[in-house]
């Protein structure tokens, strides 16, 4: 089984790593505490500053925001805080209450500093969880008294916290761990692959998990989940007690074996029957026991042992037996193959392997690909290694509740400093919003480029704010951001945001983040914004660079083409006509007045189309004096090109200039590029070969004339 | 003039200030920097523009640092406005505030002649 075994090592790692040494708590310290002192009297925080700065380190906040965006800084590093609570902009009880909302009052002691002494302040800095109260004015003992006692307080606390949660940890970890001996050693014994322990609670993971989704028939809370999914590795422990040539028989039982190897449930059950319970443990014992007595009762109630009949049997029994059906159909056994997951579905939901809660084969075949794609994670064996690592921290969490955030708060220091680190070192514009309570935070660097503050409460109402993002601007990221997944939270768009005063493009990078829950709540999102201004200046230069022609600004050839294969594959139902125009006698205008003037009539005549065609038309240079245009109409397109063609013949200073003009119509040559280019270049031929300065429309009769120069036409401008 | 003179002069308690801060040089320090502080000039602009509730602060303020300091005069009329502006202005703020201002005006003669014999 050497893919448990790892996993369990990975987990001793682990825990090692989150261990935090025996008595480092906050009396062992090296450095010198940090203690927040929050007044907005200045001579107030040197006072108090005055008598506690030989033994910690001061930091200083004017007024309630302040304090916050230390916090937020600092997290657990500040020790603890002396606070005011008459305060401008945010005053004491609102300091109290984000601390609540984050959790950090459970952390860091609050003093409260104040002249205030009425009992219902008291009472409510109390009950938001101060430590106590300095009154002024300041004594210099009792300031110092106060604060050391505080602080020795809160350091024994964590000590004691740790501790405990130490033995609970360890605790949890032997229990699992005497579940994984014994359900190996039956699995031993059973011949069955290592696998059909982990993929029998996988399944029951799963299964709990949808089933809950789907209703609120069985109470299960996620400690329900846990325990079941880990002791339905025990539902065949009563397999110990039957006899090796029955258990591993190949072929059919006989009916007597049949009968023995039935006894197993029941075995099973009185043996952890037998087990003195207590405390958490009857839980477990209790779940265990369901499990194994009744994971081969039916929902017709035509199982053994009891033969109970639908909800009779416990939702926990239930969902091991399908589970077990459904590996020992996908698995190897001495006398069947394996069939496919596909297959396994078909001929549980078929009725052909027992009959089972209907809610269930509901979930089964809804989540078949869901389920498919998790059994096949796993199959790969490094994944199980850090899939066992999470559920070990997942039971840890359970166990030990509010006492595993100590562990995990000092990682999220360690992060929080690298993050501070690094957002102080990059020019960057990084933020981070949480939904509760509203509170955006900006890097220092973002919020001084953006001329914000560093922490936003309620950003949906913040003036400051709506000037930098435009108006909406905040709700659509909002909304574009809660409409992403846990599994896919990545966001990226583009916006204009007011820096300094200026609108520069930025390109926004965020993830959103969820919560734990079942379905997931969305908690906020994180990101930073990179002014793009100057890349996309630049890109869309060339983007105009490569779509157009540089003397006339009209698009060229190939874009041109793009452009009107896009319209009529947008609009196939509609009527478009393609015309070529070609300058008569262009190579003499160059000849006789030269290069200049001719480019000049070529940037004329450009303008004359312009100004000719509805701005929804496509006009385009192909090169030298040839050009196009492509129209969509409705009716009389033969008025439509008249004008357009006498608007292409004008007099530039003094010279005649004159046009000859193919057109092809989609609906006689079809809605291609190509063959309205074959017919309209026909067509222009034809205009040419009869004396230039007209208009021609192609017909089919045209076929032919390409060679004949002389070639008649039928249709000439009036 | 002695740093206890300049208590008598401002009306404030010399005893129970050494008493609470335990050294003198501390005490001068905060009788000097009292001048520096900004809440009675906005006490003084907050009041004359309405704004009781910025007012109401920054009594507060003055009321907490005199208690501090122990200036017993100033801390008493600054606690009686303070009162008087807790959640909007009521009746008699005016005549508070005037001898606040008288308060504050002896307090900082005091606090200037000690200063100057230094």
């Amino acid at each position: 089984m050497p893919c448990g075994k790892r996993g369990r090592e990975t987990e001793k790692n682990r825990a090692a790593e989150l261990r935090p040494p025996v008595g480092a708590g906050a009396i062992d310290r090296m450095a010198k505490e940090k203690i927040l002192i929050v007044d907005d009297s200045e001579m107030n925080r040197a006072i108090l500053a005055d008598m506690l700065d030989d033994q910690y380190e001061i930091l200083e906040a004017e007024d309630g925001l302040q304090a916050v965006a230390a916090l937020q800084k600092q997290g657990a590093n500040i020790s603890l805080v002396l606070l005011d609570i008459v305060m401008p902009r945010m005053d004491g009880f609102g300091v109290l209450e984000i601390m609540n909302q984050n959790g950090w009052i459970d952390e860091i002691p609050v003093i409260t500093v104040s002249a205030e002494s009425s009992s219902t302040q008291v009472q409510r800095a109390y009950e938001l969880g101060v430590t106590d109260f300095i009154m002024r004015p300041f004594d210099v003992f009792i300031v110092r008294r106060r604060v050391v006692n505080t602080l020795l307080l809160y350091a024994k606390q964590k000590q004691l916290i740790g501790m405990v949660e130490q033995q609970i940890y360890e605790k949890e970890q032997r229990s699992n761990q005497m579940i994984d001996i014994l359900s190996h050693i039956v699995e031993f014994r059973n011949g069955e692959s290592g696998l059909h322990i982990l993929h029998v609670r996988r399944l029951t993971e799963f299964l709990l998990r949808k089933i809950r989704q789907r209703t609120d028939r069985y109470p299960l809370t996620d400690a329900d989940i846990s325990t079941i999914s880990v002791v339905s590795a025990l539902h065949d422990i009563g397999k110990i007690a039957i006899d090796e040539a029955i258990l591993n028989k190949p072929g059919r039982l006989t009916d007597e074996e049949f009968a023995v190897m039935k006894t197993h449930s029941l075995v099973g059950a009185e043996m952890l029957q037998s087990i003195p319970r207590w405390g958490d443990g009857e839980k477990v014992l209790k779940t265990a026991y369901e499990i194994c007595r009744w994971h081969h009762e039916r929902w017709d109630g035509r199982g053994y042992p009891d033969g109970l009949k639908g909800d009779d049997i416990p939702i926990s029994a239930q969902i091991v037996a399908l589970a077990d059906v459904y590996d020992a159909l996908t698995s190897k056994r001495v006398y069947k193959p394996a069939f496919s997951h596909e297959k396994a579905i078909e001929m549980i939901t078929g009725g052909e392997c027992g009959a089972f809660n209907p809610l269930l084969l509901e979930c089964l075949s809804t989540y078949s690909e869901e389920l498919r794609d998790v059994l096949a994670r796993d199959e790969s064996e490094s994944s199980t290694a850090t899939r066992d690592v999470r559920s070990a921290a997942d039971a840890l969490m359970q166990t030990s509740g509010a006492g595993v955030s100590q562990r995990t708060l000092r990682l999220l220091d360690y992060e929080r400093m690298k993050h501070n680190f690094f957002a102080a070192m990059t020019e960057e514009i990084q933020f981070e919003f949480t939904v509760s309570p509203p509170m955006l935070t900006l890097s220092p660097w973002g919020a001084k480029k953006l001329r914000l503050e560093e922490i936003i409460m309620s950003p949906k109402e913040n003036d400051a704010l709506q000037q930098v993002l435009g108006p909406g601007g905040w709700d659509d990221v909002g909304r574009a951001l809660r409409a992403t997944t846990p599994e896919h939270p990545e966001y990226t768009c583009e916006r204009q945001v007011r820096c300094a005063g200026e609108l520069r493009w930025h390109r926004i990078i965020a993830r959103s983040v969820w919560s734990q829950d079942d379905p997931p709540v969305f908690q906020g999102a994180l990101g930073k914004a990179i002014d793009i201004e100057a890349d996309k200046a630049e890109r869309e230069d060339l983007v105009r660079r490569a779509t157009r022609d540089p003397l006339t600004g009209l698009l060229n050839r190939v874009s041109f083409i793009e452009r009107i294969s896009h319209r009529m594959w947008e609009y196939p139902e509609s009527h478009f006509a393609l015309a070529e125009v070609d300058i008569d006698d262009f190579k003499e205008v160059n000849d006789t007045n030269g290069h200049m003037f001719g480019d000049e009539v070529l940037h004329e005549l450009a303008m004359h189309m312009k100004n000719s065609v509805r701005s929804s038309d496509i006009c385009c240079r192909a090169g030298g004096e040839e050009f196009f245009f492509f129209l969509q109409y409705n009716t009389d397109i033969e008025r439509t090109i008249d004008r357009i063609f006498h608007s292409l013949c004008f007099q530039y200073k003094d010279w005649p200039i004159t046009v000859s003009v193919g057109v092809a119509l989609g609906e006689d040559v079809g809605l291609s590029y190509e063959a309205l280019y074959r017919a309209a270049d026909q067509a222009l031929y034809v205009a040419k070969g009869s004396g230039k300065n007209q208009y021609r429309f192609y017909d089919p009769s045209m076929e032919g004339v390409a060679t004949d120069t002389n070639g008649q036409g039928e249709r000439s401008a009036p | 003039m002695t740093l206890k003179e300049c208590y008598t002069a401002l009306g404030g308690d010399y005893e129970d200030v050494l008493g609470r801060l335990r050294s003198e040089r501390l005490v001068q320090k905060f009788v000097l920097k009292f001048l520096d502080d900004g809440s009675y000039g906005l006490l003084c602009d907050s009041f004359a523009a309405g704004n009781w509730e910025e007012a109401f602060r920054a009594a507060h303020t003055i009321k907490g640092m005199c208690q501090n300091l122990s200036f017993t005069g100033l801390g008493a009329s600054s606690h009686a406005l303070t009162e008087a502006l807790r959640g909007g202005k009521k009746p008699g703020a005016e005549e508070l505030l005037e001898q606040v201002k008288a308060d504050y005006a002896a307090t900082a003669e005091a606090i200037r002649a000690y200063q100057a014999e230094l």
